[in-house]
């Protein structure tokens, strides 16, 4: 029994290369990096070199949970995965893919708080592991057969309490596109193929274990019932999308979908969604509808029910029946996913015959969710669809395949929005047959350095948006003006932050969001209207940096950012305020130790400053304003030429962005003119050595 | 003392039980009600007063209780315990002009969060007009000085928005309208 609760004490280490498997105490190791990306990242800064590649057997890659994980608290099914990112371009650095479903919890159960996996197996191989159990069993008889297949031959094994995370043909293949997926919808995108390179084709969890809750357990149930209340519906929107007679506030952008007359018509019976008033904590799971949010209410009629996480009553991925698939399509009539998972199939199509929310649109999205959850491809917040309508529309594919190649595909058919043709394309990405495919599975800034296109054009693009280093934006400044720009030049692939948006999109007015930031970020200016932006002041800078500690936070914790923070509350009474202490009042109950709101963001920001470091080591650089931090021009267009800051765009402003920056890093402590962090911010939040690492070779400002 | 305590308790009870249901209630159906559950003397039906003084009282006394007063000069009563300000306000627009339901909901959302309304809304429940009749107050609309703010935008997939130009300038709410029906979806 660990010390502590939360945590279950052990690291995971595999060595697949000589077949040696080790535990090591995970809170003497880990302890000031909590989880999940934090051990992710610890991992990467001791033990993999700079210049190292993403499919070499010297890269490692970290599956981290964190000490929430597989307890009570709402939200609590987020497995970080950490390794050197094969679609980052030019060059691998570090960055994480985060999967839900059950795999965190089951791994938790399991013992362990993290799996670290090394070197490179001679042979395919799946990793068992059941409780302390662990071996690294054959998967030759796997190699080959799609993701499905292989969760099914894996808990056939193991048993259907094993959770199973595997990659399909594009991981096996390598192609950087490529995803590795638990739970048959759960995918954590970029990472397939680094598994694919250590000849990993799996890893099966089984638990029989439990986490302990350190603290008193009525507390802990008051804690996890205050937490309850306040969420919304998915991305913690929380108003309902029409008017109901609870509500004060509602707003046809919602996620919050449940409606009396709105019903699950794929039930069996079917179910009205009915008025899920806040204080019904029984019925939050009725609230989300994804498929209707994004198909359209044709959606309803083919809606199952919700799916979703380990303790989260968001049910998210929506699962779908859609009985015609089957003979159209000879796929099953069965299929769940959430965003852009769901849309995958629809996204490549510029158009469907009965409209973009019409049956084959639905279909379309059928096809796609079954190709691409089995072949395990990655499709980068998007941009694998956009990429793929521009080259084909501007005649760009044709200018690069050979044309025995072009005409292969049945081009009538893509324009024509026919389904099939995903059938032709997918499985070809997935198993890098041909240029054009191939050259889609390595992620767009490795293929624009294929075909010679140069990078500059996508920056410019606005309908692309391309954001830099091979990946898109992920909520910028169409979100929140310039915290959102702030947080897209951080990372090392799409930003994958929600703490803003999932602000600015809760659907209150305006005039209550600005009541909640000042009380957040200490002044109404630090939230503007949606495309009614207003310029720069250092209570942005404030939202961007809580906004990226809470996403860190999040992350090592095992909490879905997807659905946090909850700043925000469907609660009147409360006058709508959640609670920003929420995850530091979890995490002291839970592990027993004891920290305040400031203490827990002081660690998340330890732990966003490495991955800084990392990235600064790796790509050899401490001027990282003007070579990482980048932001692409089409930020600075607008499609009817209109001025920044006026209403109706979402256009920034250069100089403007300039100051942002400034008044980023210095809320950060960072160097203004580099951007790199300075020594005294490193030493502030231990991390000491890395400084002295750096100033070794001349990266610090 | 304790009979007009009675009498107020069952007003209140009958109030929140049609709020429950997402109703508001008038005086002269509270009246209705009292009499039908027989909750009333024949001394207490008549006087208009009593039951008057009985409400006043009522709504003194618990803070949940509240009046709205409908366009056609009639109160109507509801707990917000169970049927938020918003809704009521919708209820109470909808007994009256379609024209002015629709353009008091376009107006206050336009003022307010700010954001145009998909005319489809006014579909659904809590509104539940015909597409007809939404088409048709649109045109009359048109052709009324009082409805002239009231305007349309149509996003890049086809479905119209209303805005009301007091509030809304024309750049902003297209945009606004793309981004609730495109916009968002496209950027999850």
């Amino acid at each position: 029994m660990a010390k502590h609760g939360g945590w279950a004490g052990k690291v995971l280490r595999v060595d697949l290369s000589t077949g040696k498997i080790s535990t090591e105490d995970t809170l003497e190791k880990y302890r000031d990096y909590l989880g999940g990306t934090g051990i992710g990242y610890k991992v990467i800064w001791d033990e993999v070199q700079a210049g190292v590649k993403s499919f070499d057997p010297a890269n490692k890659i970290v599956y981290g949970v964190g000490p929430l994980a597989g307890t009570g608290a709402p939200c609590n099914g987020r497995t970080a995965i950490t390794t050197l990112w094969p679609t980052c371009w030019p060059k691998a650095l570090v960055a994480s893919g985060h999967m839900g479903g059950q795999f965190a919890a089951e791994l938790k159960y399991a013992g362990y708080d993290a799996i670290i996996i090394e070197g490179r197996a001679d042979r395919p191989v799946w990793l068992s592991v059941w409780d302390e159990k662990v071996e690294i069993k054959d998967a030759r008889q796997l190699w080959g057969q799609g993701i499905r297949r292989t969760t099914i031959e894996i808990n056939q094994q193991m048993g259907p309490e094993a959770s199973v995370a595997a990659i399909g043909q594009a991981g096996e293949n390598l192609a950087p596109m490529s995803v590795v997926m638990n739970s048959y919808s759960h995918s954590a995108g970029g990472v397939g193929g680094v598994m694919g390179s250590k000849n990993l084709k799996a890893i099966g969890v089984r638990g029989t274990g439990s986490v302990r809750i350190a603290g008193n357990k009525e507390e802990w149930e008051k804690l996890i019932k205050l937490h309850l209340s306040l969420l919304g519906a998915n991305n913690q929107h929380v108003v309902p999308s029409n008017p109901q007679p609870w509500a004060e506030h509602y707003n046809a952008g919602s996620r919050w979908m449940a409606s009396a007359g709105r019903r699950w018509g794929a039930a069996n019976p079917s179910i009205d969604t009915g008025a899920c008033e806040p204080h019904n904590l029984n019925r939050i799971a009725y609230r989300t509808n994804n498929a209707a949010y994004f198909l359209g209410d044709k959606a309803w009629q083919h809606t199952v029910r919700g799916n979703g996480c380990t303790a989260c009553p968001i049910r998210c991925h929506t699962m779908l029946k859609v009985p015609a698939v089957s003979a159209k399509y000879g796929i099953p009539e069965l299929g769940q996913n959430t965003c852009v998972g769901l849309l995958f199939g629809r996204a490549f199509f510029k158009s469907f015959p009965d409209g973009p929310k019409g049956q084959t649109a639905i279909e379309a999205c059928m096809v796609g969710m079954y190709l691409a959850d089995d072949l395990g491809v990655w499709d980068n917040y998007g941009q694998l669809q956009r990429d793929f309508q521009a080259l084909y529309y501007n005649g760009i594919f044709k200018r690069k395949v050979a044309e025995k190649e072009f005409n292969s595909y049945s081009w009538n058919k893509y324009e024509q929005g026919d389904p099939t043709f995903l059938f032709e394309l997918l499985p070809r990405i997935a198993n890098k047959e041909g240029e054009l495919a191939t050259a889609l599975g390595l992620g767009t800034g490795h293929l624009l350095e294929r075909w010679g296109i140069p990078e500059q054009e996508w920056l410019e693009n606005h309908d692309l948006l391309y954001w830099k280093l091979g990946h898109p934006k992920h909520h910028s400044n169409e979100d929140a003006g310039q915290c959102g720009v702030i947080i897209n030049t951080q990372y090392n692939r799409d930003a994958q932050c929600h703490s803003h948006s999932n602000f600015t999109r809760n659907g209150l007015p305006i005039e209550v969001q600005k009541r909640l930031a000042a009380e957040l970020w200490g002044s109404p200016d630090a939230v503007d209207a949606v495309a009614a932006f207003t310029p720069m002041n250092a209570h942005k800078a404030k939202m961007a940096k809580w906004s990226l500690l809470r996403k860190e936070l999040h992350d090592c914790l095992s909490l879905c950012n997807w659905m946090g923070p909850w700043v925000a509350s469907p609660l009147k009474e409360r006058e709508y305020r959640g609670d920003d202490s929420i995850e530091s009042l979890l995490y002291s109950l839970a592990t027993g130790d004891k920290k305040s709101r400031q203490e827990l963001d002081t660690i998340a920001e330890r732990i966003f400053l490495l991955h800084r470091a990392l990235t600064i080591r790796d790509m050899g650089a401490k001027d990282m304003r003007t070579k990482h931090d980048t932001i692409p021009d089409w930020v600075f267009t607008d499609p009817k030429d209109k001025a920044a800051f006026s209403k109706g765009t979402i256009r920034m402003d250069k100089e403007d962005i300039k100051l942002a920056m400034d008044m980023f890093y210095e809320e950060m402590a960072w160097d203004k003119e580099t951007g790199s962090p300075t020594k005294a911010t490193y030493r502030r939040l231990g991390l000491g050595t890395v400084a002295d690492e750096l100033a070794k070779r001349g990266l610090l400002p | 003392m304790e009979r007009q305590e009675e009498v107020r308790a069952n007003i209140l009870n009958i109030i929140r039980d049609r709020s429950e249901s997402g109703r508001l209630i008038s005086a002269e159906e509270i009246l209705t009600e009292l009499k039908r559950r027989g909750l009333l003397t024949s001394e207490e039906i008549k006087p208009k007063t009593h039951l008057e003084t009985a409400l006043k009282q009522a709504l003194q006394e618990n803070r949940d209780v509240k009046e709205i007063l409908a366009p056609n000069g009639v109160c109507y009563y509801y707990s917000v315990r169970r049927l938020s300000e918003t809704y009521a306000g919708i209820l109470v627009l909808k007994s009256e002009n379609p024209l002015w339901l629709i353009a008091e909901v376009v107006r206050e959302n336009s003022k307010r969060y700010p954001r145009p309304v998909p005319v489809a809304g006014f579909m659904e429940s809590p509104f539940d007009l015909t597409l007809e009749a939404i088409l048709e107050c649109l045109r009359v609309m048109g052709e009324d000085k009082e409805y002239q703010d009231i305007a349309q935008t149509i996003t890049s997939v086809g479905k119209t928005f209303l805005y009301s130009s007091r509030h809304l300038d024309p750049d902003y709410a297209s945009m606004l309208a793309e981004w609730l029906d495109v916009g968002q979806a496209d950027n999850p």
